[in-house]
């Protein structure tokens, strides 16, 4: 048993053409035992910014707490919102932090960075759960039906695709994924930005 | 020279004072007046509230707090000390009932606060707590009211009746003549207000009254209770002055009829 | 071995745990009283290691009181959780972690709503309809799906706590015995008689 699939759950982002999309399940489990159909792994960072954080239950509610105080100081500080590229920095150095007694987490995130044209641009970014960041241009997924979300979003996502068919890839993506995990499901949530 | 002993308060000055507590002393002078009353089976708190502006919430302005669910504390100075102290001792008793499963004795909370300000007296680079404080409450499975008093020094001590801030020494010279032993409730809360009325000119709605009688028994008087026994206390005051003039109309008279007799007296010889 | 349970209807919240202390296949009380009331609207039910969890459930009371003596009113149902949790999760990586399970149950009320929280020794907190830990929860847990009521009134909701503890008085190798049950509502916290 590892420590990473003691609670279960999955989480899967996707790039669009001019957006981005998070989705995960809703599952909380003691290994096989079901003990929340509703537990979000998805929170949101800023108007822009979205964060999945599937892995142990303890540290995503830990991990949340202390992400929201340090965008919250970043804000303060620089007197503006945090930029997606710089808060999957800051994701990257809080988990190396604890490089040798880690928090149990490989957070994927999904934002848009405005350009200097006015303009969006999708960004996605997942980490592992000492910090090591992978800036993927299609999609990213991360929890215990991993392995299976890389199959089926590998089979349906295509580029450029428009907010509805990305919400129709990202939902069917996960959907079929989590059928064939026995520790995520229960239930899901998707984010369309 | 003596300059320099102003600086460092663990140095005492060549005649052994330590500047610096008396001082703090000093704020405890300048702060509003607090007083305790001890009955029979009560215990009575009354401070000066200083007047709330008119923009002010009056619920974030509080001189009596609760230490604990039996014990009440007031105090006299640095408002931001007295809060410091006061956090530090409901830690206190807490981590009291916590640790031996009891609720703190007043002379312990009493104790713990008073060693508390002891040690900034002693320690480097600290200044003294510019507050005095009465401690007042019920022990646990004891029925007797306590009342203590602790000062910037670190100094404490049990009390029948005691005040402290702006002008104690009138109010404590007040309830030495006028503090019996075994007062009822009614007479322990009237000697308090009376005894604050010395120095508070403004009346019923600068004083605060907290009332225990009782373990876990802790009430505040609304202030229309306060203005009654005001009124009350007036009242005695006003027949207490008429029955002076009339006993000294009496006297002039008696007087009078006395020279006017001796007069009469002195004509018929 | 312990047992404990919870579900939350119309306006209230219900708590249940065994009053079971045992020592390997020994039975040394039956009188133990596991859910604690940590203020006029919060329960808390406890279960795990022994000597821990009493020991944190008294550190929990009296800084809930500290909380509420200090701000002259009591932590909400949320913060109280919150702060519950964070101290599991802390503990969890210091040099001597916990081991207690909790069910945090209180009566909110700024929004006039019964909260139920679940816990576990890790600092896992999760916002629950009805919750259970311990070998009772493997049986108690699918019977709530089943039967658990939001609407439902005290007394079904009573109805059906006893049918939970019923199944696990029956199918558990070794049967939890007596159970204290606690309600938590808007007008505060009563022992109830099952």
């Amino acid at each position: 048993m590892s420590i990473m699939e003691y609670n279960g759950g999955s989480v899967v982002a996707m790039v669009g053409k001019g957006c981005v999309a998070i989705a995960s399940d809703l599952r909380l489990g003691n290994q096989a035992l079901g003990i929340s159909s509703n537990f979000q792994k998805i929170f949101p960072i800023t108007d822009h910014i979205y964060l999945g954080l599937p892995g142990l239950a303890t540290d995503v509610t830990t991990l949340k707490e202390q992400f929201r105080y340090r965008v919250n100081m970043y804000t303060i500080k620089e007197e503006r919102e945090i930029e997606p590229e710089a808060f999957a920095h800051l994701v990257s150095s809080t988990l190396y932090e604890r490089r040798f007694g880690p928090f149990f987490i490989e957070p994927v995130m999904a934002g848009l960075t405005k350009k200097p044209s006015g303009e969006y641009k999708p960004f996605i970014a997942a980490s592992d759960l000492i910090g090591c960041l992978n800036f993927a241009k299609d999609f990213v997924v991360a929890g215990t039906a991993s392995s299976k979300l890389f199959g089926v979003a590998e089979g349906l996502w295509e580029p450029g695709l428009e907010p509805e068919d990305l919400f129709e890839t990202i939902s069917q993506t996960l959907l079929n994924a989590v059928d064939r995990d026995a520790y995520s499901g229960w239930g899901a949530v998707v984010h369309v930005m | 020279m003596s300059r320099s002993y102003d600086r460092a308060l663990t140095v005492f000055s060549p005649d052994g004072h330590l500047f610096q507590v008396e001082y703090a002393n000093e704020a405890v002078r300048k702060g509003t007046c607090a007083v305790g009353v001890r009955g029979k089976d009560v215990v009575v708190l009354g401070v000066e509230k200083k007047s709330v502006l008119q923009l002010q919430d009056p619920r974030t302005v509080r001189k009596v707090v609760m230490l604990d669910d039996h014990v009440c504390l007031a105090f006299a100075g640095l408002t931001a000390d007295g809060r410091v102290l006061i956090d530090k001792a409901r830690i206190e008793c807490q981590s009291h009932r916590l640790t031996v499963e009891d609720p703190v004795t007043i002379e312990y909370i009493t104790r713990h606060i008073a060693g508390i300000q002891q040690r900034y007296t002693q320690s480097g680079g600290v200044r003294p707590f510019g507050i005095a404080t009465l401690i007042v409450g019920f022990d646990p499975n004891d029925t007797r009211p306590r009342l203590y008093m602790t000062e910037p020094s670190g100094i404490y001590s049990a009390w029948k009746a005691n005040a402290i801030g702006r002008s104690s020494k009138t109010v404590r010279e007040f309830l030495e003549k006028n503090h019996k032993d075994d007062m009822t409730k009614e007479e322990s809360i009237k000697l308090t207000i009376k005894s604050l009325l010395e120095v508070v000119q403004t009346g019923a709605k600068n004083i605060e009254i907290s009332v225990l009688d009782g373990y876990n028994k802790i009430t505040s008087l609304e202030l229309s209770e306060i203005e009654a026994i005001v009124q009350d206390i007036e009242r005695e005051k006003e027949a207490e002055a008429e029955r002076k003039r009339s006993r000294l109309a009496a006297t002039a008279a008696g007087q009078a009829a006395m020279l006017s007799r001796s007069a009469d007296q002195s004509e018929g010889q | 071995m312990d047992s404990s349970f919870a579900i939350t209807g119309k306006g209230y919240a219900i708590v249940a745990a065994d009053m079971t202390v045992s020592r390997s296949i020994v039975k040394m009380q039956y009188n133990e009283d596991k859910i604690k009331v940590l203020g006029s609207h919060l329960l808390m039910a406890f279960s795990g290691e022994p000597g821990d969890t009493v020991q944190f459930a008294e550190y929990v009371e009296r800084n809930i009181r500290l909380a509420q003596i200090r701000n002259t009113y009591p932590l909400p149902p949320p913060s109280a959780a919150s702060w519950i949790r964070r101290e599991l999760a802390d503990s969890l990586r210091s040099r001597s972690p916990y081991s207690v399970n909790l069910l945090v149950a209180g009566y909110d009320l700024s929004t006039h709503e019964p909260k139920l929280y679940w816990i576990d020794y890790l600092g896992t907190m999760a916002t629950v309809p009805f919750a259970a830990h311990g070998y009772g929860s493997y049986f108690a847990l699918s019977l709530l799906d089943r039967y658990h009521d939001p609407e439902a009134t005290v007394e079904e909701g009573l109805a059906t706590l006893r049918r939970c503890i019923d199944e696990v008085s029956k199918r558990l190798v070794v049967t939890p015995g007596k159970f204290k049950v606690k309600v938590v509502d808007k007008n505060g916290v009563r022992e109830v008689e099952l």
